[in-house]
C-alpha cells in the first residue's frame, strides 16, 4: 500500500505541472499538443546542464540537482517560444505545430545527445546518466499509518512541484494577469478591445507551459528513468493533456486526474507483483492509465466545455 | 544592390503566382529546410553536397560508387519503392482525416493493430500466394477501419478529442501487441514476431532476375491505383464533397443537411483502412516481422508527407517520395560519411516547421508583390 502511494504520487505530480503548463496555454486559447515536446527539450537541457557539471565540476550532488530544474524550465520556457512563435505570430494551425514541435525536439535531442556524447564527453553513448535524486522522509509524520506514506521518501522535485503548482493556481485565478490569459481564451476581442495586447498575454501563457513542462520532464529524468535519453519520449505529454481535458481546463480537478493515472499505474504494479505474475504481464498493467483516460472521458467529456476560442486563430478584423 | 533587388523580386514574382503556389511553397519550405541542414552538417564539418547526394543514392536514385554482389542502383530503387508503400497510404490516411477537419494521429496505432492481426490470421496460415495475398489486404483494411471508426464513433457519441483518444489507442495497442508477441509469437533469437509466410507477404523477397536479386514490393501497384481512387472520391463525389463541406465549415454543412457525425465517422473509417493497407504493406511487405512495444515512425512521418502535400492526394505522391529519400537514404548517407542517422530526422523535422509556416509564407509573398505592384504603377505613372 505505501508503495502505491509513494511512486503513484512520484509520476501523478510531474504529469499534474505539465497539465497547469496546458492549462494556461490553453486558457489563453491556444491548443497546446507539444507538451511532449517541451518536457523532453526541457529535460534534455536539464540533463546535459547536470551532466556537465558533474563531468567537469565537484559541485555537490544536490546543487547540481537544483540547477538541473532551473535549466529544465528554462530549455523548456525557450523552446516553447517556437510554438508561440508559430501559432501567434505566424499563425499556423495549432494542432499541426504542436505535432510538428514534438517530432523536432524528438529528432533535435536524439541528434544532439549523440552529438554531444561524442564531441564533448568522448563516449559513443545515446545517453546522459543522472542516476535517481536524494530521497526525503519527513520524521514523526511519516509514521502515521497509511497517510504516512505521503511524507516517506519524497523526491525533493515532489516538493518544488507542490510549490510552484500553488504559485500558478494563485495566478491564474487571483491576479489581473491570471485573468487576461482566461480571457483571451474565451473573448479575445474583449481583451483587445481593453487595450491589453491579446499576443503578447498567449505568448506569456505558452511560455509557462514550457517552463512547467520543463521541469516535469527533468523530474522524470531524475526518478523514473534515471537518465536522460529518448525514452524520455513515451507519451506522458499526451497523457497530461487528457489530465487537464478530463479536469475540465481547470487546476484543482486535473490535480484529481493525474492523482488517478498515478495511482493506476502505481496500484496496478503492485497487483503484478502481489500475484506473482511474470514481467511480461507489466505491459499490460502499463495500459491501465490510458484506458482510465479512455473511460474516464466517455463520461464525462460530455459535459466538457473547452475555452470558447480555443485553438482559433486571433484576428483584428473578425467580428 | 540593384542586381539583388531583382533577384528579391524574382523570388517573390515566381512564388506569388497563385496558379502555382501549391508547388512553389512547399518547394520553397523544403529549399529553407535542406539550406538550415546544411548549416548543420557544415557545422558537423561534413559536405553537404556530399551527403545530399548520399541521400540519392541510397535510394537507388542516383550509382553508388560500387554495389556488393547481386545488388545494383535498381535493386536499391525497388527496395526503396518497398519502403515508399506503406509511406503512401499512411500519408493519404492522415490526408483524408485532414480533408474532414480530424486530426488522425493514431496511424501508427492503427498499421499495428492491422498488421498484427493479419499476421497472425492470414501470415501464420498455411494458405497459398493467391489466396492468403488478398486475404491479407482485406484482413488488414478491416481491422484499420473498426480501429478508425472507434476513434470517429468516441468523437460523435462522447466529444472525445480524436488526437487524445488515437493517441491513447496508440499506447493500448502498442503494449497489448507486444504482450502478446511476448508471451506467444515472438522469435526468441531475433526477440521479434515470428516471420509470416512467404506466400502472404506482399513484397517478393529476394526475386532472382538474372544476376540480381530484387525486392518486388506488389503493393506500390495497389498505393497507385488507391491515390487515384481517394482522388476521385474527394474531386468527383457526393462523398467526398461532404466531407470537404464538414472539414471546412461544421456548422455550415449541419446547416445544409449534411449529417455531420455520420461523415465524420465514415471520413475516421476510411482513414483507418489506408492506415491497415499501411500495415499490411509495413508488417507483411517491407519486413515480415513486427517487433514488440515499438510503434513505426511511419505514421507520424505521414502527418509531414500530408501537411506538405497539402492532403492532395497527387501532392502526396511527390512529398512521400522526398521524405522517404531522406529517410531511406540516411542509412547509406550515416555510413558512408560517418553523420549520425538522426540529422535525416532532424532534417525531416525541419521541413515539417517550415511547412507549417506554409500560410505565413503564402502572406508575406502577396504583401511583398503588393509592394511591388504598387511600386512598378508608381513608375509607370511617372514616366
Amino acid at each position: 500500500m505505501n508503495n502505491v502511494i509513494i511512486d503513484g504520487l512520484s509520476f501523478a505530480l510531474p504529469l499534474f505541472i505539465m497539465a497547469i503548463g496546458g492549462i494556461y496555454s490553453e486558457r489563453s486559447g491556444v491548443t497546446n499538443l507539444a507538451l511532449e515536446g517541451l518536457q523532453g527539450f526541457g529535460a534534455f537541457t536539464g540533463a546535459l546542464v547536470a551532466y556537465m557539471l558533474m563531468q567537469f565540476t565537484s559541485v555537490d550532488s544536490s546543487a547540481v540537482y537544483y540547477v538541473a530544474l532551473l535549466f529544465a524550465m528554462i530549455g523548456g520556457m525557450i523552446f516553447s517560444l517556437l510554438h508561440a512563435l508559430l501559432c501567434v505570430r505566424f499563425k499556423a494551425n495549432q494542432v499541426i505545430s504542436g505535432v510538428v514541435i514534438n517530432i523536432l525536439a524528438m529528432a533535435l535531442t536524439a541528434f544532439l545527445t549523440k552529438v554531444i556524447n561524442r564531441s564533448v564527453f568522448g563516449t559513443p553513448s545515446d545517453k546522459f546518466d543522472l542516476g535517481v535524486s536524494a530521497r526525503w522522509t519527513v520524521p514523526g509524520l511519516s509514521k502515521i499509518p497509511v497517510l504516512g506514506a505521503v511524507f516517506t521518501n519524497i523526491y525533493p522535485f515532489e516538493v518544488v512541484i507542490l510549490v510552484l503548482a500553488f504559485v500558478a493556481w494563485y495566478l491564474l485565478y487571483k491576479t489581473r494577469f491570471g485573468l487576461h490569459v482566461r480571457a483571451c481564451g474565451d473573448n479575445p476581442h474583449a481583451v483587445d478591445a481593453a487595450g491589453i495586447d491579446v499576443a503578447k498575454v498567449r505568448v506569456k501563457a505558452v511560455m509557462m507551459s514550457g517552463a512547467l513542462s520543463g521541469l516535469a520532464g527533468i523530474s522524470f529524468a531524475y526518478s523514473i528513468s534515471a537518465k536522460f535519453s529518448s525514452s524520455i519520449y513515451v507519451g506522458y505529454g499526451y497523457l497530461a493533456i487528457a489530465g487537464l481535458i478530463f479536469g475540465n481546463w481547470k487546476i484543482l480537478p486535473t490535480l484529481g486526474a493525474c492523482l488517478l493515472f498515478g495511482f493506476a499505474k502505481s496500484g496496478g504494479y503492485q497487483i503484478v507483483q502481489n500475484l506473482g505474475l511474470p514481467s511480461s504481464y507489466s505491459d499490460l498493467i502499463m495500459i491501465l492509465p490510458y484506458v482510465a483516460t479512455l473511460l474516464l472521458l466517455m463520461l464525462f467529456s460530455k459535459h466538457n466545455q473547452a475555452p470558447r476560442a480555443l485553438g482559433e486563430i486571433y484576428d483584428k478584423g473578425k467580428r | 544592390m540593384q542586381e539583388k533587388k531583382k533577384k528579391g523580386n524574382l523570388l517573390v514574382r515566381f512564388l506569388g503566382n497563385e496558379k502555382y503556389q501549391f508547388l512553389t511553397i512547399p518547394l520553397f519550405a523544403i529549399l529553407i529546410s535542406l539550406l538550415v541542414g546544411a548549416v548543420v552538417l557544415l557545422l558537423l564539418g561534413k559536405n553537404p553536397l556530399d551527403a545530399y547526394v548520399n541521400l540519392l543514392q541510397g535510394s537507388g536514385i542516383l550509382p553508388k560508387a560500387k554495389y556488393a554482389g547481386g545488388k545494383s542502383m535498381l535493386t536499391d530503387f525497388f527496395s526503396f519503392m518497398d519502403c515508399w508503400t506503406p509511406m503512401i497510404f499512411a500519408s493519404l490516411s492522415v490526408a483524408v482525416a485532414l480533408k474532414t477537419g480530424l486530426f488522425n494521429i493514431g496511424v501508427s496505432g492503427q498499421m499495428l493493430a492491422a498488421g498484427f492481426i493479419t499476421t497472425i490470421t492470414v501470415g501464420y496460415s498455411t494458405l497459398s500466394a493467391p489466396i492468403a495475398k488478398p486475404l491479407v489486404i482485406l484482413v488488414a483494411a478491416v481491422v484499420g477501419a473498426l480501429v478508425g471508426g472507434l476513434i470517429g464513433f468516441l468523437k460523435y457519441r462522447f466529444n472525445i478529442n480524436e488526437v487524445v483518444s488515437s493517441i491513447m489507442l496508440n499506447y493500448i495497442i502498442e503494449y497489448v501487441v507486444g504482450f502478446f508477441i511476448n508471451t506467444r509469437y515472438v522469435n526468441p533469437i531475433s526477440r521479434q514476431s515470428q516471420t509470416v509466410s512467404s506466400e502472404a507477404r506482399l513484397t517478393l523477397s529476394g526475386t532472382k532476375i538474372g544476376d540480381l536479386k530484387f525486392d518486388i514490393p506488389l503493393g506500390i501497384i495497389l498505393a497507385v491505383i488507391v491515390v487515384i481512387i481517394v482522388k476521385y472520391i474527394f474531386d468527383r463525389t457526393v462523398l467526398g464533397y461532404e466531407l470537404k463541406a464538414v472539414g471546412s465549415n461544421q456548422k455550415a454543412s449541419r446547416y445544409a443537411g449534411i449529417p455531420v457525425g455520420k461523415n465524420m465517422i465514415l471520413a475516421m473509417m476510411i482513414s483507418g483502412l489506408l492506415a491497415g493497407l499501411a500495415g499490411a504493406s509495413y508488417y507483411l511487405g517491407y519486413y515480415a516481422s513486427i517487433q514488440p512495444k515499438v510503434l513505426s515512425s511511419t505514421g507520424f512521418d505521414a502527418i509531414a508527407v500530408a501537411i506538405l502535400g497539402h492532403s492532395n492526394p497527387v501532392g502526396i505522391l511527390g512529398s512521400s517520395f522526398l521524405i522517404n529519400i531522406i529517410s531511406k537514404g540516411s542509412t547509406y548517407m550515416s555510413s558512408s560519411l560517418g553523420v549520425d542517422a538522426e540529422i535525416a530526422s532532424v532534417i525531416t523535422g525541419l521541413i515539417l516547421l517550415f511547412a507549417a509556416c506554409d500560410m505565413y509564407i503564402r502572406y508575406r509573398v502577396d504583401k511583398a508583390k503588393e509592394n511591388l505592384d504598387k511600386k512598378s504603377e508608381r513608375r509607370e505613372s511617372h514616366e
